[in-house]
């Protein structure tokens, strides 16, 4: 989408009216000559804007087609204007500059304040774009990405958070500043929305002479390739010619605290580059001040988590343990006073080293650590982000328990040997090649995506942690063949991705559709409770379903009772239980309802009260019937049936 | 949500098939509490989360649909079914959370029905409904045969989620166990009862759903229960028609008579006395 920076007015106008009737928002006729409109603009003065005053980001997006079309429309050509993104002749639309953009920050620029320099006015009258590049596996660099954006409005910088995920190499050389903020991923591995970006720069190796950069590397200081990620792309736009504006930071797994280090120097540093792409080092300490915010009329965010303090509860735990050299399990019940802000993690923490220093737990390396997940009270959360506050029941107690469906190691602590098995059997990350279509000048084959596209698929894979929802599932724990559905989630959501290739996508659907995929779930609803975590993987399974019923024609007992349901539903309004035994069973599977005692405790009176003893007698002449008594064989009509008729035909005529 | 003082009725998918003895109950317990059941005849299937499987457009429009009638009345619906309560709700939810997506199925309803569902009606559980408009204590009054018997309640998984379960604890219910009280039964608490028991997949996964309800009916007998009660007419059948055919293909002992919530209270109230003396004779017989 356009987004327009500024617009202004030359000389010569001959006050046709033809702007201000396409666009009385954003243009507005005096005697003399047509001017901007004071309230769409950051300085909020009401003239031709020569000035080059920045239009207030909302309005530079909504109104963006109609001053374009103004622009064209005006017969003396004076209506100017610039883009967002990019250092475009006035008057001419600047190649889009990003591909996928998650997020825009709320841009607020700040009014630019009495005492500022000229210098620092002139910095401010160009381009102030900025481009916050992040590479993210877990959302942590994605979350600090925004909050460096929110940050850089209070120096009047317009910043545009992109993911790197599809986003375009050729799109970097026009930028004049660029901050990136990425973690590293196993052993010193791009995460993986970076690593097509990675691989594209590589190949191209575009010149970045005029671009100015500083990298924020998240990384944790266990492993050997501590932060390579960043380092790599560091040394990379280094060698391509950018100019780094500050030296490289690194971050180990407690990142806040350096990351608010580097956002501070380098937000001023950055900010003093000019639209040409000059970065002028004597107007920083200025900048600094200016950005700090020491005039009331400059707006300045709390972009920092604030401090919660609730006062203290009474708590009585019930804490599950398990010793596996004596193969015994018990609980331990513990009655104490907690913070009500701790976290079950904080809890857990206080209880080792005050009173059971052999409890076994896994601790989190920053908020929401997936493996870090257990059942509180019922519910299935990540310790070290779940407050006591919002899990306890109501008569004080917290009864905390492994999380359900796999092997307990000890104590709190899990067997996720046999996820990782699985997942690495379902193969669920990115191979794109082989595949058809756009490839890198390197041979690799590189999948392409729209914008919009990566924003459903970032939605519909927005879960804290796939191991919670394989622990969600109750069937895992009656079906050990069944993979689970943590696993299958993320099958379905690459099978989704339009940039694996053909290939891989018809082996994950093939994996799905085996007797150990998705119909291997009993019941979807045992995972769709758990809050919107479980009803984001419940619909995705579901619509994995829907993808297979659809392209196997209805095939094996799953396709025979969802089209035979769907059936007896069109014919009547009502479901045919006799239907559906007799079409998904078949003659056999009724019969064997007679021998399996089913039958025989419908007709016998040992099931169910009550019903007209007809309907027990039917039993006898066609016992495989199925559910409690024998249901009806030929249900009547719903009232106004033909609009049931109707809706199906509107929606799905399969039936 | 609609104040009044009558409800719109849906039996659920099975209550007036193979579940008739939900429907046998319903109606005369209503009317001991002073609930006014209003019928909905044009009211269709709602599709029991199989429709979904294939289209969960068409599943949401049959809801909305019947969601809609009952809001031409002005009245909330109450059901017997927590499958059907709970596709509801999530009918509800997802009409709610999506303006876009709730016009396009209102324009659907609005083409076939000539009505359009504007939110205000919501679906109500017949447990969520006696507890909480009810009352226990009007309840416990209209008591005329106590249950006395110890009564394990399964919730299922169904409406124990948030937003469906009225103002119980989706994972810490204790709703049933507090009517079971007021019906003079004495409550059991054991583990699993929120746990699936395959419902959706009997026909599919027999093994699998048969290891689920043998593992609630064991779990319910080991902490002492006589009987059961189901929230849910779909699960019922599992864990009644089908708990011997559990029991022998898991080794557990799952014998227990098991009956739906409709029922239970229908007999507390005074109804059907000759039900409810056969229920205790297979609850010492059979159960013990």
């Amino acid at each position: 989408m356009s987004v327009i920076a500024k617009v202004w007015i030359e000389e010569d106008c001959i006050t046709c009216d033809a702007c201000q009737d396409i666009c009385p928002e954003v243009f507005q006729l005096t005697d003399e000559t047509s001017q901007i409109v004071a309230a769409v603009r950051v300085d909020g003065v009401f003239d031709r804007n020569t000035g080059g005053s920045f239009l207030k980001a909302d309005f530079g997006k909504e109104f963006a087609d109609y001053i374009e079309e103004a622009a064209e429309a005006c017969p003396v050509d004076i209506i100017k204007f610039e883009m967002t993104g990019a250092a475009a002749p006035a008057g001419e639309e600047a190649a889009t500059p990003v591909a996928a953009v998650t997020a825009v920050a709320a841009v607020a620029p700040v009014a630019v304040s009495a005492g500022t320099s000229d210098a620092l006015a002139t910095v401010f009258s160009g381009d102030r774009t900025l481009t916050i590049l992040f590479g993210s596996q877990t959302g942590n660099a994605a979350g600090l990405a925004e909050k460096t954006a929110k940050l850089a409005a209070n120096y009047e910088l317009i910043a545009n958070v992109v993911d790197m995920d599809g986003y375009d190499p050729a799109s970097l050389v026009a930028s004049k500043r660029v901050l990136i903020i990425t973690s590293t991923w196993g052993e010193g591995d791009m995460p993986d929305n970076a690593e097509d970006f990675w691989q594209g720069i590589n190949s191209s190796s575009p010149t970045l002479a005029g671009v100015n950069y500083s990298v924020c590397a998240i990384g944790d200081s266990s492993y050997d390739e501590y932060c390579k990620a960043g380092v790599d792309w560091d040394q990379k736009f280094s060698a391509l010619g950018a100019t780094s504006i500050q030296q490289i930071q690194l971050c180990d797994v407690d990142f806040d605290e350096p990351w608010a280090a580097w956002v501070k120097t380098v937000l001023p540093r950055i900010a003093c580059v000019d639209s040409a792409g000059v970065f002028n080092e004597s107007l920083v300490e200025e900048m600094s001040a200016y950005g700090a915010g020491g005039d009331d009329s400059v707006s300045s965010g709390d972009f920092t988590p604030g401090t919660v303090v609730m006062d203290e509860i009474s708590v009585t735990i019930e804490l599950f343990r398990y010793c596996p050299s004596a193969a015994q399990s018990g609980w331990d019940t513990i009655s104490c006073a907690v913070p009500a802000h701790a976290t079950v993690e904080d809890l857990l923490i206080a209880i080792q080293q005050d009173i059971d220093g052999s409890l076994a737990f896994r601790r989190g390396t920053n908020g929401g650590t997936a493996t870090t997940g257990v059942r509180v009270n019922g519910r299935i959360v990540l310790a070290d982000i779940a407050r006591v506050s919002d899990l306890i029941g109501s008569r004080g107690n917290l009864k905390i328990e492994p999380a359900p469906g796999l092997p307990i190691i000890r104590d709190l602590i899990v067997d996720l040997s046999g996820y990782e098995a699985a997942r690495a059997r379902a193969e669920p990350w990115m191979r794109a090649d082989p595949r058809e279509g756009a490839r890198l000048l390197n041979g690799a084959a590189v999948g392409t995506m729209d914008a919009s596209l990566a924003t459903e698929l970032h939605r519909k894979s927005d879960v804290l942690s796939y191991q919670l929802i394989q622990s969600m599932s109750d069937t895992s724990s009656y079906d050990k063949a069944y993979e689970g559905p943590g696993i299958h989630l993320q099958q379905w959501l690459r099978a989704e991705d339009p940039r694996c290739g053909a290939e891989q996508r018809k082996s994950i659907l093939s994996s799905l559709n085996e007797t150990d995929g998705v119909w291997a779930e009993a019941d979807l609803s045992s995972i769709a409770r758990y809050g919107s975590d479980g009803r984001l993987a419940a619909r995705g399974l579901n619509s994995a379903r829907a993808h297979l019923l659809n392209t196997s024609n209805y095939g094996g007992k799953h396709g025979r009772l969802v089209k035979w349901y769907g059936r007896s539903v069109k014919w009547t309004g009502n479901v045919n239980e006799t239907t559906l035994y007799r079409q998904v069973l078949g003659p056999l599977g009724l019969i064997s309802n007679v021998f399996n005692g089913v039958s025989a405790r419908m007709i016998l009176g040992f099931t169910r009260n009550g019903g007209p003893p007809i309907r027990g007698l039917q039993g006898l002449l066609m016992p495989p019937a199925g559910v409690g008594k024998i249901p009806n064989m030929v249900n009547s009509k719903v009232d106004a049936h033909h609009e049931v008729v109707n809706l199906f035909n509107k929606i799905d005529k399969r039936f | 949500m609609v104040v009044m003082a009558k409800i719109a009725y849906y039996p659920g998918n099975t209550a007036r098939a193979a579940s008739m003895e939900v429907e046998d109950c319903i109606i005369p317990l209503c009317k001991t509490l002073g609930i006014e059941l209003i019928e909905i005849p044009k009211a269709s299937s709602d599709g029991g989360n199989i429709i979904s499987q294939a289209s969960p457009k068409l599943q949401h429009s049959l809801v909305a649909r019947n969601l809609a009638l009952a809001e031409q009345k002005n009245i909330d619906i109450m059901t017997t079914c927590a499958t059907s309560h709970a596709i509801m709700c999530d009918t509800a939810d997802v009409i709610a959370s999506d303006s876009v997506y709730a016009s396009q199925l209102n324009n659907l309803i609005s083409l076939t029905s000539g009505i359009e569902y504007l939110g205000e009606s919501k679906s109500r559980h017949l447990l969520h409904y006696l507890v909480e408009e009810i009352g226990l204590d009007k309840i416990s009054a209209a008591v005329i045969n106590p249950i006395r018997l110890n009564v394990a309640g399964y919730y299922g998984s169904n409406m124990q989620r948030e937003g469906a379960c009225g103002d119980d604890d989706a994972f810490l219910p204790n709703y049933l166990e507090q009517l079971i009280n007021a019906l003079g039964g004495t409550p059991i608490d054991y583990e699993l009862k929120c746990q699936s028991v395959g419902a959706p997949s009997l026909l599919t996964l027999e093994g699998t759903a048969m290891a689920m309800t043998a593992a609630v009916l064991a779990d319910a007998k080991q902490n002492g229960a006589d009987i059961m009660v189901s929230a849910c007419t779909i699960s019922h059948s599992n864990l009644d028609s089908y708990q011997s055919r559990a029991g022998k293909l898991t080794g557990k002992d799952t014998a227990m008579p098991v009956v739906h919530l409709a029922e239970l209270v229908a007999f507390a109230l005074g109804h059907y006395p000759d039900r409810f003396a056969q229920l205790r004779t297979r609850a010492l017989v059979i159960g013990s």
